[in-house]
């Protein structure tokens, strides 16, 4: 939205679809689909198919970027910060099927519009928005994108800095009361309520707070407390390198994955891990044992929501659920207890003494 | 609950391989066709190291790879992990694990993203320690650069990686005219025989190529007719099988996923020879093409940054200038073969082919190369029918083969067979395959049927036309390839017909 108002596009003539559903997929997507693979990806072909035919008012842009790379705290850490293989192709997999029996975007009057964008390169955002946009906005400038993607990053990083803030208001209520808290490590599209199924809002359901490891927060003093130690025996260079755990550092949600289950390893009120991961994840394959390794290590619970598909596994959910508010009841204060004494003393989300 | 450990979790680091090492130490190596994994032995061993190639991969390695690492590994991960504890299990049963593990170190090749081809050093750790080998050293080599804890035991120097770069060109070269004339050898086995021979005599000039410092050794590369003395020699080799060209055939382009295009045997269902044996003619994928891609896609960074980044601009007209030596070393060994083997395409002919249907910067995989190869083949009718081989679970593999829906809507007429390989849906695949081949046999058929036609000839004047002219029944004779037909026997009509002065 950040960008879009900047070029002077009005909020209420951007329009974005729906959370995903089945019956999105079954009314918009059907017969789109050109392969079988993940459902993040797969669900796309909703997506689409609800902006191209399900609008009251028909749409002018179908504006759908191939993120190459993403912007993340652990830039400079790692090697790369690439997106999934299948994420950032996936607008031309997805385009396929409305251009495979005629072109269903020009049939409806929209100007399909696909930008290549580096996300975790600034430099060249705007360069490559220009070129990606241009013919679907002929009036364009290359100033006016400059201008524009300065104020996206700028959105951005306030929404980061402000669901971060709110990460370390809950961290603090925790220690302050001495009260478990689950943190959720996965990938962003699981925040979508039919791709995640809101596994999490079940379990907070039972009053344990949620915190989301991509907005963890990662304030100086914190991350000393948390690293220091690491950093001074030499095991890591920073707080935020992973290369002890994982060194194959190319992929940026795999990187955060696998740097949130180091913080909450050492975090002492995490009582709690939880993993989702979507059917026929390639990027989570790999990283499904040395995740629970590290997490367990601990002695942190950890649990797995693993080939999670387009309907919601209800029953299974439920008696998960109930399994793991039975082990944080028994075993919460235990974890608590004997992650502190694995602290340094200090702990910043405590009051000064 | 899990037992809580005192310290936190690191991951697998293996013992470094040592200088001192290199004469007790083996190093094994595999994962590509058995043509080139013979040169690359060679260029090890003349650098001074003990080096063993792998078995090729079977279904029994397949099966030990799923059952010992995490599910849901891709396909050639799962070959490769079995394979490689298939051994190291079979080498231990003789001595002990610990004496394996001191015995030899693995090199293999990891990627730097996007793929997860490159993420896998834990799950052969996980491999080895689930099969009482946790010890074994396993050093990933990425497409940049060697695996950071690897010692200074192994020098990847100049040298050797150059030796290595002319072992790919001139075993792809090989290879290539080895599928364009097994299918008409007149004496079954005959090409077989001349290919093993040529191969040996490759791997003694790779064995005793002069040992240089890097700078003579970039040099001497590029300048010595040492590797093109050695292909014309190759060439020679050859000249001794008779063919018999007028056999008609679909030629079958071979795309997809790296290892799975490359390699031969079970983990790709055997599926050049099963082809042959179906009585295709097969058109090998080259890893010659795949590294001019690698250099392309490379490149692409400088390109985009043009203007934006201070020495861009230089750096891509270094980079061209490396790309094109590249090519004209490949054309220079090519040219001792008699320009008999296939041309390597233009990387930006196959960008420009795919760009309506695959962005250019979407990598991992083949990327646009496999969209762009699909339309080159059948608009420069390079063959009838493109077989693309997608391992199960490969993630970028599936994102362009989607893209291929669209490329199929503009143009029907293509045969493509995309064959998803999972190691043990063979009749399925196969059944898949053989559906768009018996097309391609039509096709074939009607081709050369249209060629005779249209030329007034009939087989029996053109056999007698090759009889009156033996060099045109050798396998070193070049009919050349103007576009007109895609298949051998059709295009050997027409050439024929040009010097009877019937076209």
């Amino acid at each position: 939205m950040g960008l879009l108002g900047a070029l002077g596009f009005d909020p209420r003539n951007i329009v974005f679809s729906s959370d995903t559903s089945e019956e999105q997929g079954r009314q918009f997507g059907k017969g789109r689909g050109t392969v079988d693979c993940c459902y993040p990806v797969k669900c796309m072909s909703g997506h689409y198919g609800e902006l191209v035919f399900g609008q009251k008012q028909k749409l002018d842009i179908l504006l759908s970027p191939m993120i190459y790379t993403l912007p993340s705290f652990l830039s400079g850490h790692v090697a790369k910060t690439l997106t999934c293989p299948r994420v950032m192709a996936a607008p031309e997999n997805i385009k396929a099927g409305f251009l495979k029996e005629g072109d269903a975007f020009a049939e409806n009057g929209i100007r399909y519009c696909s930008p290549f964008v580096s996300l975790d390169e600034p430099l060249i955002v705007p360069k490559q928005l220009f070129e990606g946009m241009k013919d679907a906005l002929p009036d364009l400038t290359r100033e006016e994108m400059a201008r524009a993607v300065d104020a996206g990053y700028k959105a951005l990083h306030a929404f980061n800095d402000k669901l971060r803030k709110k990460s370390r208001e809950v961290l603090e209520w925790c220690a302050r009361e001495d009260k478990p808290c689950l943190m959720v490590v996965a990938r962003p599209y699981h925040m979508d309520p039919g791709i995640g199924h809101e596994i999490e809002v079940d379990l907070q359901a039972y009053g344990y707070p949620i915190l989301w490891m991509q907005y963890f927060p990662i304030d100086a003093d914190l991350m000393d407390w948390a690293f220091g130690d690491d950093v001074r025996a030499g095991h890591v260079k920073s707080a935020f390198d992973i290369h002890d755990v994982w060194q194959s550092s190319y992929s940026s949600n795999t990187n955060e994955i696998l740097w949130g289950a180091k913080v909450a390893a050492r975090i002492p009120w995490i009582a709690c891990v939880l993993r989702m991961s979507s059917y026929e994840c390639g990027m989570d394959q790999p990283t499904y044992s040395p995740v629970q390794q590290i997490v367990e290590r601990s002695g942190t619970l950890f649990f797995s929501f693993q080939d999670l598909d387009s309907t919601k596994p209800a029953g299974s959910v439920k008696i998960r659920v109930e399994t793991i508010t039975h082990y944080l009841e028994k075993y919460a204060a235990d974890i608590i207890n004997r992650k502190k004494a694995a602290m340094p003393p200090g702990c910043p989300l405590l009051p000064a003494a | 609950m899990a037992t809580v450990a005192p310290d936190h979790y690191r991951a697998y680091t293996p013992q470094p391989f040592t200088r001192a090492e290199r004469d007790s130490v083996t190093i094994l190596f595999g994962g590509l066709h058995w043509r080139i994994e013979r040169i690359l032995q060679a260029v090890l061993e003349s650098s001074g190291y003990k080096a063993q190639i792998l078995p090729v991969a079977t279904k029994d390695d397949l099966l030990t790879g799923r059952e010992v690492a995490d599910i849901g590994q891709c396909c050639p991960t799962s070959f490769t992990t079995g394979n490689l504890v298939n051994f190291l299990k079979k080498e231990a049963r003789q001595t002990s694990a610990e004496d394996v593990s001191k015995k030899f170190i693995y090199l293999t090749a990891g990627s730097c993203g996007a793929c997860r081809f490159g993420q896998y050093h834990q799950s052969y750790e996980l491999a080895l320690r689930n099969s009482g080998l946790g010890a074994f050293r396993m050093f990933l080599m990425a497409q940049d650069n060697l695996d950071q804890n690897m010692g200074d035991g192994l020098d990847l120097n100049l040298g050797m990686t150059l030796g290595c770069l002319w072992g790919i060109f001139c075993t792809d070269l090989i290879q290539d005219l080895e599928y364009q004339v097994r299918p008409y050898e007149v004496l079954p086995g005959q090409t077989e025989a001349v290919v093993k021979e040529s191969v040996e005599y490759l791997y003694e000039v790779f064995r005793h190529r002069p040992a240089m410092t890097p700078k003579k050794s970039v040099l001497w590369h590029l300048a010595t007719p040492y590797f093109a003395r050695a292909m014309r020699e190759v060439r020679r080799k050859f000249s001794e099988i008779e063919v018999d060209r007028l056999r008609v055939k679909p030629k079958v382009k071979i795309t997809g996923e790296f290892y799975l295009q490359t390699v031969e045997g079970d983990p790709n269902y055997n599926i050049h020879r099963w082809l042959e044996a179906e009585g295709a003619e097969v058109y090998p994928a080259a890893i010659t093409i795949w590294m001019d891609y690698l250099l392309r896609l490379g490149l692409q960074r400088f390109e985009d940054y043009s203007g934006v980044e201070k020495g861009a601009r230089l750096k891509l007209g270094l980079g061209r200038l490396a790309q094109g030596i590249y090519r004209l070393t490949v054309n220079r060994l090519r040219r001792a073969m008699g320009n008999l083997p296939h041309e390597i395409p233009s990387q930006f002919e196959l960008r420009r082919l795919a760009a309506p249907y695959f962005h250019r910067n979407l990598d991992g995989g083949e990327g646009d190369m496999l969209v762009g190869k699909s339309i080159w083949a059948f608009q420069k009718k390079k063959a009838h029918m493109i077989c693309e081989l997608s391992p199960y679970s490969c993630m970028p593999n599936t994102m362009s083969i989607g893209a291929m829906a669209g490329v199929l809507g503009k143009f029907p007429e293509i045969l493509y067979a995309p064959l998803e390989i999972k190691g043990d849906a063979e009749v399925h695949a196969l059944s898949r395959c053989q559906m768009i081949l018996t097309e391609a046999k039509k096709r074939a058929q009607r081709e050369f049927d249209d060629v005779l036609a249209r030329t007034g000839l009939t087989v029996d004047e053109v056999r007698a036309y090759l009889h009156a002219h033996p060099e045109m029944r050798k396998a070193t004779y070049r009919i050349p390839h103007d576009g007109a037909a895609a298949g051998t026997a059709a295009k050997l009509v027409l050439h024929v017909a040009s010097r009877m002065g019937r076209r």
